[in-house]
């Protein structure tokens, strides 16, 4: 596949080796079993990163790729459907939104996967729940860590530091782990102790120290750690990091999520949202959806041009996902309401771009809603297996579930 | 006095033989906001039932007269029904040739900026004001001598979150902030009732958009998911059946208004009964449901004691609250008064959250007011907690959510801008508009034209199809919002009133020299039993003796005394970066 950059071979395999030695150097000093280091090996050498992008509130996938062939699409919507002479078209039957150049750039590129029905049975309709199923990777259940710690402990038994990034105010249940410690920051600038230069050694004894206390503390003291030994690393990453790509007008922390790449941070999964229930749009959805719209892809599609710039492209991957979509057919107020199946996105060089899974029939509803054609473990699946090279993906989502082919 | 193991889910009242200082710091620290050695000891002197009467019967208490919030009048009644959005404000003023309260230009250049610059306005000045009431609030929770009061209202705040960002009217916030404080600690139905008629929680989950024929969902799924029972305790056909019951809810400004017309007086079929419900009714059926009262119970359980609530226990409160017709302080009492309340697991657990860590921080150093500088604002932003405006209509998660690598840093830093204010590098937030404001002002004031002054620098290669798709679309000819942006933010700051910048008045010195300590050891304790509410780590409080004996180049306490201060900010600073201080 074509690209409108070049890439330095050369220096694409300097920064593999920089990475897989930093990994190892992390690595050694704690025992592990043979296969934990076949393991860690195997992940190492395949140097691969993935980077998970949450649109938080339910974005509607219908109006994001429009199926403008489809008449039920306006019968349904006759004030919020968009005109086919509106959009991008990218084929007969579907369009993106007008703001959205930058997937209509991936798209023809064939770096952008976009995956129809996506959803699963008995599905929630309630942000929270909703988006804890697809953080545990557990519909319908509970579990304690996130789907994207189980796939670290599985490929890292050793539980490197910073294995896991996690760009937010707080830390999601998606990287929720039990042998890893995600770092989680929101300003790089904000990660820095103000501190006297004479406080500097008492600081670090206090901060540091490893006394049992109770559950609380300790897992206060843990973090504590983590974030002494990330502090300066972390901060120098982002201050030094240039680039003349433009990020759009809504920075959702990919452009922070470059710098750790490019400065050769050992973190193989990454994780960023845009928070706050932002695509939660009952109410005069028109405007607020297509500024959404137009920042979400340029902003995914700016941090993969970024990535080719500095010869990283075959080793990353962004998915971007939401805990549903959106009803077929408008609401009063002009906008929509919580519905059950929506479109993903898997964008990347390696990605073998196209349409993926069923696009659910428009008419044949259940109370209104879209029947699901494509369980979200599998993208899971793919992700862990064609993506990350883990083969374990049961002890990741309880159960295996068949990939979709999407990497080439 | 260390308490037993057979403490836990315990709820028979604490007698006053295992009354001491430590459990009455522990009372303090979770229905207040903590306070000083003296506040503690006003506290232990007295018998339990009579330490939780003077917390909870706050009525009782001598409280001053605590200043009410001073408007800074920006608003006028042509802002009442203020638009969604800007495109939808300059779309009215295209077809009616006005909008909030401004005429269109009818000739010349940009013919609608006027209505735009008044669109921005707005909306910065009602979020420079709802700062303001977030401060205020702040200062009431520093100074009260009714802290249960206030972090009740923090509490209810937290559960029925609202916000402003969305509510986009100072006002409304105000009005329900007054709600959380009058009934915060009464009637659990009332307060439900009231809230669900409050005109900011009506605006925050759509309630004017739910109409008879088109229900809207939000309102009715949020009120029984968040606000009473949780998940798992009816069906979507029950929320599809109370939306249709709240239809016709609706505000007229600032008054809770039933439109009749709009409201669907049908049968409808809710959690087992049937009837011509309207909004109260539903309210009422819910609370009659037993898993309510067990939901609340444990909600305001976790709040004040801990985490883990077996459900033995969740259903003993639940009965508390059901069999006192959801008054609530029965429960506040019950639970304030409880063995297990003083437990084991239940004491030094609490990660503070943010709003928690700054007002305890201010009345632990004996502080009458909230300082101004650093920004309350700001500070609390930066460990995650803007009051006013939390990030879902689930409030905050609360506990171990707090704390990530980048707050726990964060919390170190605030409480050294506490201690030792940066007044070299203090700008007042709510006058910095941000780079891009900034850049289009000084671009206007050296007599670029609109266009030139608000034209995006490109930043790309050069190509046009590379620059931002947003960036392209900004660029307007009716009217520029970067200009509009500015325009607003000027006339706001202009008119709101401005925050004193007063950082905080207190001496460390003073503090530690009424106990007449003689060595740097005995200084630090004193401090750790001041700030802490769980042991330190012995290799800690050592380095921490080891820091004052050189910062003051003596151990004698006699010989430091008129150099003490800034020495003795600093091992506070380093007492509260310690994971331990993060406990309450």
């Amino acid at each position: 596949m074509t690209s409108h950059y070049g890439c330095d071979v050369a220096r694409r395999e300097v920064l593999r080796l920089g990475l897989y030695a930093g990994g190892l150097a992390a690595a050694l000093g704690v025992p592990m079993s043979l296969s934990g280091i076949a393991r860690a090996a195997e992940a190492a050498a395949s140097g691969r990163i993935l980077v998970v992008v949450e649109l938080s509130g339910a974005n509607d996938g219908l109006n994001t790729v429009v199926p403008y062939g489809d008449d039920a699409y306006y019968r349904a919507r006759p004030r919020l459907g968009i005109r086919a002479d509106k959009l991008r078209k990218i084929d007969d039957t579907f369009g993106f939104q007008s703001g959205m150049a930058g997937f209509e750039r991936l798209y023809k590129d064939g770096w952008l996967a976009i995956v129809h029905g996506v959803g699963y049975d008995q599905p929630s309709f309630s942000h929270f729940s909703s988006m804890a199923y697809w953080h545990t990777g557990a519909p319908n259940s509970g579990a304690a860590y996130g789907w994207l710690g189980r796939l670290a402990d599985g490929m890292d038994p050793a539980g490197t530091a910073d294995y896991l990034v996690n760009i937010d105010s707080h830390q999601s249940l998606a990287v929720r782990a039990r042998s890893h410690v995600p770092l989680v920051f929101d300003d790089p600038d904000k990660f820095l102790r103000t501190a006297a230069f004479e406080e500097e050694s008492a600081l670090r004894a206090v901060v540091t120290s490893r006394e049992v206390g109770n559950p609380t503390q300790r897992f206060l003291l843990e973090v504590a750690n983590s974030a002494e030994n990330a502090e300066p690393r972390l901060r120098q990453a982002c201050a030094e990091y240039r680039t003349p790509v433009d990020y759009g007008l809504v920075h959702f922390g990919l452009d922070k999520v470059a710098a750790l790449i490019a400065a050769g941070f050992p973190t193989r999964i990454y994780y960023v949202a845009f928070r706050n229930n932002a695509f939660d749009t009952h109410v005069q959805q028109s405007d607020v959806h297509a500024r959404l719209l137009t920042y979400t892809s340029d902003h995914i599609a700016a941090f993969l041009h970024d990535m080719d710039r500095i010869g990283r492209a075959d080793d990353v991957c962004v998915m971007a996902f939401s805990e549903f979509g959106r009803r077929v057919a408008e609401n009063a107020n002009l906008g929509t309401d919580h519905g059950t199946a929506s479109t993903l996105f898997i964008a990347g060089k390696r990605v073998r771009g196209g349409h993926y899974g069923k696009m659910p029939s428009l008419v044949d509803l259940d109370d209104g809603n879209m029947r699901y054609t494509t369980d979200f473990r599998r993208v899971y699946a793919t992700l862990i297996r064609e993506w990350m090279n883990h083969s374990d993906v049961g002890a990741v989502l309880g159960r295996d579930f068949e990939p979709l082919g999407v990497f080439g | 006095m260390t308490s037993k193991d057979d403490w836990v889910n315990d709820l028979d009242p604490i007698q006053p033989a295992d009354w001491d200082r430590a459990r009455a710091k522990h009372l303090l620290n979770r229905a207040g906001f903590g306070g000083t050695p003296e506040d503690i000891d006003r506290l232990a002197t007295l018998t339990p039932v009579e330490a939780v009467r003077r917390i909870i019967d706050y009525e009782k208490v001598e409280n001053g007269d605590l200043p009410a919030f001073e408007h800074s009048g920006v608003y006028d009644p042509t802002l009442k029904v203020f638009p969604p959005s800007r495109p939808a404000t300059t779309r009215k003023a295209e077809t009616t040739g006005e909008a909030i309260g401004v005429r269109v230009k009818p000739g010349g250049s940009r013919r609608m900026q006027p209505v735009v610059d008044r669109f921005f306005f707005w909306l910065r000045a009602t979020a420079l004001e709802t700062r303001r009431i977030a401060a205020w609030w702040a200062d009431r929770m520093v100074s009260t001598d009714r802290p249960l009061q206030e972090k009740m209202a923090l509490f209810w705040h937290g559960h029925f979150a609202t916000g402003a960002d969305k509510v986009r009217d100072y006002r409304k916030m105000l009005v329900q902030l007054e709600l959380f404080h009058q009934k915060g600690t009464g009637n659990f139905r009332e307060l439900l009732i009231a809230v669900a008629q409050d005109p900011a929680m009506l605006v925050f989950l759509d309630a004017g958009q739910n109409v008879k024929g088109a229900p809207n969902e939000n309102f009715g799924r949020e009120v029984m998911e968040l606000f009473t029972m949780g998940v798992g305790n009816y069906s979507e056909h029950d929320i599809r059946e109370a939306a249709r019951a709240f239809t016709g809810w609706t505000n007229d400004d600032l008054r809770f208004k039933l439109d009749e017309a709009k409201h669907d007086t049908g049968e409808k079929e809710f959690l087992g009964r049937r009837g011509n419900f309207d909004g109260v009714d539903i309210l009422n059926i819910i609370l009659d449901q037993k898993v309510t009262a067990n939901f609340m119970a444990g909600k305001i359980y976790r709040y004040f004691a801990r985490d883990d609530l077996s459900p033995v226990l969740q259903e003993r409160l639940g009965a508390v609250l059901r069999e006192n017709d959801y008054e609530l302080r029965p429960l506040l009492r019950t639970i304030f008064l409880s063995r297990d309340f003083y437990s084991e697991p239940s004491v030094g657990t609490r990660i503070k959250g943010p709003v928690d860590l700054i007002v305890s921080l201010c009345r632990e150093l004996g502080l009458k007011r909230l300082p101004g500088v650093p920004d309350f604002n700001s500070s609390c932003g930066e460990l995650g907690q803007v009051l006013l405006n939390p990030p879902t209509v689930a409030g905050w998660a609360q506990g171990r959510s707090w704390i990530t690598p980048g707050m726990l840093l964060a919390r170190g830093n605030l409480a050294r801008q506490m201690l030792l204010p940066d007044m070299i590098n203090f700008v007042d937030p709510n006058l910095d508009p941000g780079p891009q404001i900034r850049e289009v002002n000084n671009r206007i004031l050296r007599g670029m034209s609109v266009t030139a002054a608000t034209s995006e620098e490109n930043p790309g290669t050069g190509m046009a199809e590379d620059r931002a798709m947003a960036n392209v679309l900004a660029d307007k000819e009716d009217f520029n919002t970067r200009y509009g942006s500015l325009n607003g933010w000027r006339e706001a700051v202009r008119r709101v009133k401005p925050t004193l910048r007063v950082p905080a008045q207190f001496s460390l010195s003073a503090l530690v020299l009424s106990a007449q300590p003689k060595t740097t050891t005995e200084v630090v304790n004193i401090m750790l039993g001041r700030f802490l509410s769980v042991p330190l780590a012995e290799k800690s409080r050592l380095a921490l003796v080891d820091f004052l004996n050189n910062e003051l180049g003596t151990s004698d306490v006699q010989q430091a005394m008129t150099y003490m201060e800034d020495p003795l900010r600093l091992l506070v600073h380093l007492i509260m970066s310690t994971p331990e201080y993060q406990l309450a």
